[in-house]
């Protein structure tokens, strides 16, 4: 299992079978699972193999051990990048007035898309054991190259090839600076780090010189003036304009999709969580689909009423809905647990469960208390809003963190335990949601933040509630194990797809309140598919293993047969490959590429790759991580700029940022890499 | 010591004076000098004979000269004839071209030698090319002055040789330290401050000074200078580098989106400018938009009327005029500006001149 290229697998994806090794490798090698070869560094590569190496373990090998969902997730190379720009972002839309906007919001993933594709690559690469400092100065350079090919022919330069012609010759130039760097990292041995930083100077010398050569300028435009530009604009800029785009019922699909993804989810970690029953009980089914249909209900009543009276009772009845549907589902499926236990909390779980929850009621009372009158500058430390946030905040997480140690550390007690900590820490989440209610007069708190509290609280609650009456399953199950990859994957779609349509469409409301415009172009769905390959070629193919394996040891995976030059010059290609690209839609998007677009960049896929969980030493990393990466730089860059902070403090930010990630990312993998014994 | 005697010949006007100082202190760099003093020499005659023809075949004519060198090319240089060298940072991009035009054409109207040295940034070389221009016994040096520490020094010491001086693009502070007759450029201030009297004229009520690098001072200039003119109130950001423009363009959306009294951005350079325009017209908001420095896109959006202006540095005369002053000062001992810098900008490019200079951009002289 050494081979198999870890972290990046998709969650909803099946541990792969034993013998499938034999597909991907060109023989069958029997030396794999040998002890003598042993990754260069045990504890990295534990971590990766551990990653996959979920199937059944006939010889009882610990690594081959069944682990839990939640074990399975944080295992994963880029949980910690999701939670930090779960973070990040959420900072940033309570701190900033616009950030939250969907305007704002394709702002940042617009400035994500270009980084991010290159950020994908470059994690392959480094997955793969290597840098290339060139790839941001090679975006430019093929900008600048495509514009001078299609460019007219006249004073200023410009061969007036078409697109058609100039696209391909471009690809296959920047194929061959791919294929020369690889070429060159493995004749001469090299760290590729040294032998690009060579191709990097090379490119910016090129572009400078060529440029005035033949155009005369550092600048060069027009990407229009090629003859079949109209054709080729479609696929690298069209444009969405969602005030254009109305859509009456879009509110209700938006709900609709988000709420069944959010359903589906939940019931997909349920099936990946609890044992089944040997005997479906029917009256759980019964249950849920009541449940279910009363809180539908509830929700469209939600809609049609007004009033703070009507809206909480409709509140308490869709949570309601929540406990006991999802109760009738889980009893409908699993097996209960036979002994529950008594409550058996020791001095510590109880003292830390009473600090805290006072630490967050104290927090509310701060926030309530010190209330100030400007609500608009509560930005920074200074004001007398700027330190009741930051000690409210403070509070609350302080007491929160209590809360989830001690729910953590009454798992290994028993059921009944583990359900009064966890209800603790929904109570703790709940005070919370109310602090809120009571404390902040910003709308958007009140009616974005508050609910959602209310809602995690809930869940939480039940969450508890079943796992401390249902059965854990500790075994594999391969079927149970694919259904519940599959209605996970299958759920996390519904809930994007949802997004988007809120994203996309706008409605009448809206228009009429005068909703500032919002433009996205085709380059997201380029980000997206780019980053899905990536992860598909990562996960399930024979290159994807390869490159974890060369990566993580080199002369290892040359031992055992595979072509380690060959895949790290694919990898370079990749890169080559990908920066094309962006060089493409750079050119299409502004038209014209000064000569040093892109220079500098390549540090910036760097870290967007390392705040990914992409190891700086290869082997382990993930391609969905450095799309995440991504996320993370360019939310802070407009983040910034829409709470309107001195930018100053900018690269102050993202170091900070950068130092976190990187803290945490190996504070998670240890943590999951102890948990799962 | 083989150059001091070489020069003694050359210029015998300022002969004596000159000699006497170089050849007491530059005893201790005196083998080492000799071989670029040669050089320098050597790339000044061909730069002159072919300042007529185009300014590529020029540069490549001054890069064989300076590889060859040797005493040939020396013994053309006539005696009488003024050398003025022109020792900037430039890196002959599209900026620098035109102000060595503007040289190159005064050296012709002239009837001087013109040498030109781009320094690509680097003061070291910079330094390098100023003492052996000393050394070769230039008629006055024109000089740019972007790194104060490593420069101040050497132009000291050429005007101790009776070497006159003048400053231009940057260095509007340290000229007079030197002892500069004067300095040639815009003042980074004074430009802003020009910008604001334009917006304040749009109508503007609030702009935003759209920064693309951090902690460069000339840029901190121009929006301070925007600060003292315009009337209204100027919110200060750096909004990204030009390497990225996605990014810088998504950043002023969003700064434009946080705050709807903007009414006016400046932008200090042209891409950061374009980049501005696009965010203003993906957020459908009608905002004044200004510029600094002229690329062909820019002009082409002043021209049909998305921008409002673009500061110009002209910096044309930033090569034209030194080689003007230091002959005037040299033949007739003339001084211009009476100690205060001599200011080429702001010059601006609205839609009313727009397609002239278009022109004359095109003709590498805006």
């Amino acid at each position: 299992m050494t081979l198999q290229g870890g972290g990046t697998e998709p969650l909803g994806s099946t541990p792969p079978d034993v013998d499938r090794r034999e597909v991907w490798l060109e023989e069958p090698l029997t030396t794999i699972d040998k002890p003598s070869v042993q990754p260069a560094e045990p504890e990295l590569m534990v971590a990766n193999r551990g990653a996959t190496a979920s199937a059944v373990a006939p010889d009882g090998d610990e690594r081959l051990a069944y682990r839990s969902v939640f074990q399975r997730l944080f295992m994963r190379p880029e949980v910690g990048a999701i939670i930090g720009a779960v973070g990040i972002w959420t900072f940033f839309w309570a701190v900033s007035g616009t950030f939250g906007t969907v305007g704002q919001t394709f702002g940042w993933l617009d400035t994500a898309a270009t980084l991010g594709i290159m950020a994908v690559a470059v994690s392959m690469l480094m997955i793969g054991g290597e840098f290339d400092l060139s790839s941001g100065a090679m975006t430019g350079a093929m900008g600048m190259l495509i514009i001078y090919l299609v460019k007219a022919t006249g004073a200023l330069g410009g061969r007036g090839f078409p697109l058609e012609l100039a696209i391909p010759l471009s690809l296959a130039l920047a194929l061959g600076i791919g294929y020369l760097n690889g070429w060159m990292v493995e004749r001469t041995g090299q760290p590729s780090f040294i032998i690009t930083l060579g191709t990097f100077f090379a490119l910016i010398g090129l572009k400078l010189g060529l440029a005035k050569r033949f155009v005369g300028q550092i600048q060069i435009g027009r990407t229009d003036e090629a003859s079949d530009f109209k054709y080729f604009r479609p696929f690298f800029a069209a444009e969405w304009e969602r005030n254009k785009h109305e859509f009456a019922q879009r509110d209700f699909w938006y709900i609709a999709l988000v709420a069944a993804g959010v359903l589906i989810s939940i019931l997909a970690v349920c099936e990946l969580w609890f044992k089944r029953r040997a005997e479906p009980k029917a009256t759980g089914l019964v249950q849920f689909l009541v449940s279910a249909a009363v809180g539908i209900a509830a929700g469209i009543g939600l809609n049609v009423t007004d009033g703070v009276g009507a809206n909480l009772a409709i509140g308490v009845l869709i949570a309601l809905c929540i406990v006991v549907g999802l109760h009738g589902w889980v009893s409908w499926r699993y097996e209960p647990i036979g002994e529950r236990g008594s409550v058996a909390l020791d001095s510590t779980m109880i003292r830390r469960t009473v600090l805290g929850l006072a630490l967050v009621v104290l927090g509310g009372v701060v926030a309530v208390v010190m209330d100030s009158k400007s609500t608009n500058n509560f930005v920074f430390p200074f004001t007398t809003q700027g330190v009741r946030v930051m000690l409210a905040s403070a509070l609350g997480v302080a007491g929160l963190t209590l809360l989830a140690m001690v729910s953590q550390a009454a798992l290994r007690v028993n059921a009944a335990s583990k359900f009064i900590a966890t209800s603790a820490l929904a109570l703790g989440i709940a005070v919370i949601a109310a602090t809120i209610y009571i404390a902040s007069k910003a709308p958007k708190f009140r009616a974005a933040l508050f609910p959602f509290l209310l809602f995690l609280a809930v869940l939480i609650f039940t969450w508890g509630m079943l796992a401390s009456r249902f059965a854990e399953r500790r075994a594999v199950a391969a079927r149970a194990d694919r259904l519940g990859n599959r209605m996970l994957a299958l759920g996390i779609l519904s809930v994007l797809i949802g997004l988007a349509i809120r994203m996309l469409f706008i409605t009448k409301a809206e228009l009429l309140a005068g909703v500032p415009p919002a433009k996205t172009s085709v380059r997201l769905l380029w980000f997206a598919l780019f980053t899905a390959a990536m992860m598909w070629v990562l996960a399930r193919t024979r290159f994807g293993s390869w490159t974890f394996a060369v990566g993580g040891n080199k002369e290892a995976a040359r031992q055992v047969g595979v072509p380690a030059a060959r895949t790290k010059t694919k990898l370079f290609m990749l890169v080559a490959f990908a920066a094309w690209f962006v060089g493409i839609l750079v050119a299409f998007r502004i038209n014209s590429i000064q000569a040093n677009a892109g220079d500098g960049q390549e540090f910036l896929y760097i870290i967007a790759a390392v705040v990914g969980g992409t190891l700086l030493t290869g082997g382990y990393g993930s391609a969905f991580g450095g799309a995440i990466g991504a996320c993370i730089m360019s939310i802070p860059l407009i983040g910034i700029s829409s709470a309107r902070w001195n930018t100053d403090w900018r690269f102050l930010i993202i170091g900070t940022i950068l130092l976190l990630a990187v803290v945490s990312n190996r504070y998670l993998r240890t943590k999951a890499g102890a948990v799962r014994r | 010591m083989i150059t001091s005697k070489k020069w003694l010949a050359f210029v015998p006007a300022m002969a004596l004076v000159v000699a006497s100082c170089s050849s007491s202190s530059g005893s201790g760099a005196g083998t080492t000098s000799a071989g670029g003093g040669g050089s320098v020499a050597a790339s000044a005659s061909s730069v002159a004979s072919s300042a007529a023809s185009s300014g590529s075949s020029a540069s490549s004519a001054a890069t064989t000269g300076a590889s060859t060198g040797g005493t040939e090319a020396v013994s053309q240089t006539q005696a009488g004839d003024l050398t003025f060298y022109m020792i900037t940072h430039s890196d002959d991009g599209p900026f620098w071209s035109v102000v060595k035009r503007g040289a190159e054409q005064a050296a012709k109207d002239l009837g001087v030698k013109l040498v030109w040295k781009p320094g690509n940034n680097d003061p070291q070389v910079m330094v390098k090319d100023i003492e052996a221009a000393v050394a070769a016994g230039a008629s006055g040096i024109a000089a740019s002055l972007p790194n104060a520490d490593a420069l101040v020094g050497p132009l000291k010491a050429a005007v101790a040789a009776h070497v006159p001086v003048i400053t231009l693009n940057s260095g509007s502070k340290d000229y007079q330290a030197i002892g500069a007759l004067t300095h040639v450029g815009q003042s980074e201030d004074v430009a802003g401050s020009g910008a604001g009297d334009r917006l304040n004229a749009a109508g503007a009520k609030k702009v935003l000074c759209a920064q693309q690098e951090q902690g460069n001072s000339g840029l901190t200039e121009r929006c301070q200078g925007l600060e003292k003119s315009f009337k209204g109130k100027v919110v200060t950001q750096f909004v990204g580098l030009d390497a990225d423009t996605t990014a810088q363009q998504n950043t002023i959306n969003a700064a434009l989106a946080a705050d709807p009294a903007i009414d006016a951005i400046l932008g200090v350079g042209p891409v950061v400018t374009m980049s501005a325009l696009r965010a203003a017209k993906d957020l459908g908001r009608k905002v004044t938009i200004g510029g600094f420095d002229l690329t062909p896109e820019l002009l082409g959006a002043i021209q049909a009327g998305d921008i409002a202006f673009t500061v110009d540095q002209q910096q044309y005369l930033q090569g034209y005029m030194p080689i003007l002053l230091l002959y005037l000062n040299v033949t007739n001992q003339n001084t211009l500006g009476g100690g205060l810098p001599i200011l080429t900008g702001p010059g601006f490019v609205t839609k009313d001149n727009a397609a002239e200079v278009i022109k004359l951009s095109k003709q590498g002289t805006r």
